[in-house]
């Protein structure tokens, strides 16, 4: 709905007013002519009937009809009188008006006295007296058009009267509501004006009305405080802008030094001041030094006697306040006794604001501005400035921590390039290490045959013996070489110093170390892990680093917890195993978490492989690997999803390893002749190894690869055929030495294997002999050594 | 002259009945001259006004007294019968000397007595008495109210000014109709 103009709606209520007043008057007033009307026609036709009634008397009386006829002529002078009649003494008609009325339009005899109203015509009887005789009627009919013109003549001047009245109160309203009205007008007038162009200074004029008075001076009132505050808020704005013009201009900017520069060239040139600058505080040394002074604030600087890096500690005592963190505002600082003060007062510097800069609950500088005239620094201005403060502190307070944090990434990143570098060498030494194995194996038939031409033919010329000899040297060269090489897999750890260790003691220590990880931490977050430990009272010492072995059992345990973000039980055990080789010591760290499906157990060990996010660094298992392959241990995972995972360390016991070393310096003896199997994928080293073993009387069957040689025993023993001892190479596609002896022992135990490698050298170095196997020869094999070996294992 | 009266008579009365709105008068036949000529003068007792000095006592006779005039002086009996002026009972006194006037407040004098006319009016002056004629000019002679049959209809010839003088007042209504008629010479 539309809004009316109050003065539309004014003037439609008096005018509303105005015409049911004059409806009511006018209907009032025709109701009351209606019955007077009546009244006064009846009355005036009784007068005008008496008066021709009294001058017919003669003419009854003497029966001159036509003085009667003369005398009702009279009546012409009422044109309203349609008819009149005189009727004698004895009711006859005697005279009639108009003359040519006919007779019939008249009653026949006279009716009682009287006037009454009929159709449309007033009629009555009206004696004729002479004194108390009666002479005789009077019969007198008027129309009522008399009435009805009046009538008319009523509305008419009723309709004109109301139009003009109408317009006469129509004028006089204006008139009047002009007064009234004109405040309401002017009033909103000027609150369009403010409303539509916002300019607050206008106000609205006084009318001579005291309620409009009140309301104008409420009005003009309240424009007045809007226009103080919109002021206010339009500094208040300007300082806001200018806050944040420097907090975006200082986030760009890391170096404090920058930071000032653009807050103090900020301050001079917009809030503005005279004079501003920065002081660096050290609390550590109690120093305050000028750091920095504003581009145009250098003059005053100079008088001031605060150059930029200047210590000013002297007068600390006069910034004490601001330096305990509060904002100091100096109005006029010429009273004032204090010789920061005064120092300020002397070049005319009359207004002093000093706010700190807090950062981490420590003041460490002061933001000082200062203007000629006193008392120029408004409470917004103070109120900003310690705002401005805080940004600063804040700003500088990120800008040293950016360095620390630059700091701390050139750091990180230095690690990671040494890393990847570690990395390009573990590769570079598998690599060599695979490159060695080929070289072994090839150079194993040289090396065979020469030993054996050597060795059998004893009609050999000397020209070819000494041939042959060189080649042989020849040939341990290039083995020495390939060894050589291959110590780039040990990278710089290899260099280790194995002591005799106590894996329980180790764990012990372990366990007391990480007690923040697996007990107090859950605890704060509400997870109960339960620590299990059963070690076993009688474990051997192991050869092995001793710092290496924590780090290894610190990883796993962090792992374990790690894998039970619900609780759980932290499980670590040890105990004695005998093996093939003899005792060995076995760990166990075992955990009831989240456990590993098949595709993490078999990535678990590889470097930067983690399931921890962000949190891991994929290096932890990766190093355990390392520690377990340079003390020649065994690593074993269980882990079912969802049950928990279970790593176990194998190492070698002490005394076995001296053991085996023992072994290793017993006197040669000859093997009777034996049936052997032989397994190798290369047809090289089968066919020299087989032409040397047989010349000493051996039976060779040869198997070409894992699965053939593996086929060849089960065939073999399908038909009751039995191989005394079983060689095999260790690395050879699909099914490498390691299967193939697990499978040889698995259907016959007692048979031993001897594995034959290029990986040799270090397995013995490191006494780590694999599991089912029985010795461990390195290619390329020597055929002494081969024949010693196989003396010892005959069954 | 009987007969010329007679038919003058029956031509009034057929006028009379001619300027009736309604032909219902049945007895128009009968109407004479004297016959209306006596209403004529029992009327003027109502169209004119004495003063009270003219009558002894308020219930004192109205007095109409007829000179000569036998037929009328019976009609106006017939006429009278019965009727009052205010509380004034009428008579009718038949006279035939004019010394016997007396106190009569009508006196009609016929045409017949027409030669003793001025001594009549000598005799009636300072009275107050409504002189009637019928005699033609008794008017301009100094009768107050001259009957004269004009066009078959009873005109009304009024002198006011002998009204006047004798004290009389007469109704408007009378003089209307009337011819008014002011005394030409001496009497």
């Amino acid at each position: 709905m539309q809004a009316t103009p109050i003065r539309r709606t004014l003037m439609q209520m008096i005018s509303v007013c105005c015409a049911t007043s004059l409806l009511i008057t006018m209907l009032a007033f025709f109701a009351y002519e209606l019955l007077t009307y009546r009244e006064s026609s009846v009355q005036q036709l009784q007068a005008l009937s008496g008066a021709i009634a009294s001058n017919s008397t003669a003419a009854l009386a003497f029966e001159n009809s036509s003085d009667a006829t003369t005398v009702l002529g009279a009546l012409r002078a009422e044109p309203h009188i349609t008819g009149a009649a005189l009727y004698d003494a004895q009711g006859r008609l005697f005279a009639v008006y108009p003359s040519g009325l006919p007779h019939d339009r008249l009653p026949g005899t006279p009716g009682s006295d009287g006037y009454r109203f009929g159709h449309w015509r007033l009629a009555g009887f009206q004696p004729v007296m002479e004194g108390s005789r009666r002479l005789g009627t009077l019969y007198v009919e008027s129309d009522l058009d008399a009435m009805l013109a009046r009538l008319k003549l009523y509305v008419l001047t009723a309709l004109t009267v109301a139009a003009l009245s109408t317009l006469a109160a129509y004028l006089i309203s204006r008139r009047l509501q002009q007064r009234l009205l004109q405040p309401i007008l002017a009033l909103t007038d000027t609150a369009r004006a403010v409303s539509d162009r916002h300019d607050y200074s206008v106000r609205a004029r006084h009318s001579r009305l005291l309620e409009f008075d009140v309301l104008t001076d409420a009005f003009n009132h309240m424009l007045t405080e809007i226009q103080e505050s919109a002021g206010k808020l339009r500094s208040q704005l300007g300082r806001l802008s200018l806050l944040q013009h420097i907090t975006r201009a200082t986030s760009d900017r890391q170096d404090m030094r920058s930071i000032f520069q653009v807050v103090l060239g900020s301050l001079e040139d917009n809030l503005p001041v005279d004079f501003c600058c920065v002081l660096l505080n050290e609390p550590a040394t109690r120093s305050v030094s000028v750091a920095q002074v504003g581009a145009r604030s250098q003059g005053y600087a100079a008088e001031l006697a605060l150059a930029e890096g200047r210590d000013i500690s002297d007068d600390d005592r006069d910034l004490s306040r601001c330096l305990a963190g509060e904002l100091v505002h100096e109005p006029d600082v010429s009273g004032l006794d204090l010789p920061f003060a005064r120092r300020f007062a002397a070049v005319g510097l009359l207004s002093l604001v000093a706010a700190p800069l807090i950062a981490d609950n420590e003041t460490t500088g002061v933001l000082i501005c200062a203007r000629r005239n006193a008392n120029s620094f408004s409470s917004g201005e103070c109120e900003f400035l310690k705002q401005l403060s805080e940004h600063v502190a804040l700003s500088s307070h990120q800008a040293s921590l950016y360095v620390a944090l630059q700091r701390a990434y050139d750091d990180l990143r230095q690690s990671q390039m040494a890393m990847l570098q570690q990395e390009r060498l573990r590769a570079l030494g598998q690599m060599a290490s695979g490159i060695a194995h080929d070289i072994n194996n090839a150079i194993s038939p040289v090396s065979l045959y020469t030993e054996s031409l050597l060795e059998r033919e004893p009609n050999l010329s000397e020209r070819t013996r000494s041939y042959l000899v060189t080649i042989q040297q020849a040939i341990e060269d290039v083995a020495r070489t390939v060894s050589r090489m291959r110590e780039f897999y040990r990278e710089r750890e290899a260099q280790l110093t194995l002591e005799e260790v106590d894996v329980n003691r180790a764990i012990r220590q372990v366990l007391d170390l990480t007690r923040p990880r697996w007990s107090d931490q859950p605890q704060q977050r509400g997870i109960a892990i339960e620590l299990h430990t059963e070690l076993a009272a009688d474990v051997p010492k192991i050869m092995a680093a001793d710092n290496e072995i924590r780090d290894a059992l610190t990883n796993l345990i962090f792992n374990a917890v790690d894998a039970m973000p619900e609780g759980g039980t932290l499980t670590l055990r040890s105990y004695t195993t005998d093996g093939p080789d003899g005792k060995s010591v076995v760990v166990e760290v075992g955990d009831t978490g989240v456990g590993m499906d098949e595709d993490t157990r078999r990535k678990c060990l590889e470097p930067f492989y983690t399931t921890k996010g962000e949190r891991g660094t994929g290096l932890g298992l990766a190093m355990v690997y390392g520690m377990i392959q340079r003390h020649s241990a065994a690593l074993d995972i269980e882990s079912q999803p969802g049950r928990g995972t279970t790593m176990r360390i194998t190492f070698i016991a002490a005394e076995s390893t001296l053991a085996a070393t023992a072994r290793m310096a017993r006197p040669l003896a000859a093997a009777r002749p034996l049936r052997i199997l032989l397994v190798d994928d290369d047809p090289m080293l089968i066919k020299s190894l087989q032409d040397t073993l047989q010349e000493d009387g051996h039976t060779i069957i040869p198997a070409s690869g894992g699965a053939a040689g593996i086929d060849t025993f089960r065939a073999a023993r399908q038909r009751g055929e039995s191989f005394d001892i079983v060689i095999t190479d260790l690395g050879m596609p699909y099914v490498d030495g390691r299967k193939v002896a697990a499978a040889i022992k698995a259907m016959a135990p007692t048979t031993p294997i001897i594995l034959l490698t290029g990986w040799g050298q270090r397995l013995i170095a490191a006494n780590d002999t694999p599991a089912n196997i029985d010795r461990v020869l390195s290619k390329p094999p020597r055929l002494m050594e081969l024949r010693t070996t196989l003396a010892e294992l005959q069954p | 002259m009987a007969p010329l009266k007679k038919i003058c008579a029956l031509l009034l009365c057929a006028l009379l009945v001619a300027g009736q709105p309604t032909a219902g008068m049945t007895a128009a036949a009968s109407v004479t001259e004297p016959q209306v000529k006596a209403v004529f003068v029992f009327n003027f007792s109502h169209f004119v006004e004495w003063p009270a000095d003219a009558f002894a006592t308020p219930t004192a006779p109205f007095v109409i007294g007829v000179l000569s005039g036998e037929a009328l002086a019976t009609q106006l009996e017939v006429a009278i019968r019965g009727e009052h002026v205010a509380q004034h009972p009428l008579q009718v006194r038949r006279l035939s000397d004019i010394a016997d006037v007396g106190d009569c407040h009508i006196l009609y004098i016929d045409k017949s007595a027409g030669a003793q006319l001025a001594s009549i009016l000598a005799a009636l002056n300072g009275r107050r008495t409504l002189t009637v004629s019928d005699l033609d000019g008794a008017s301009q002679r100094g009768v107050m109210i001259q009957l004269a049959t004009e066009s078959n209809r009873i005109r009304l010839m009024i002198n006011v000014e002998s009204a006047r003088d004798a004290g009389l007042t007469i109704s408007s209504n009378l003089l209307r109709p009337a011819q008014i008629v002011r005394t030409s010479g001496g009497p």
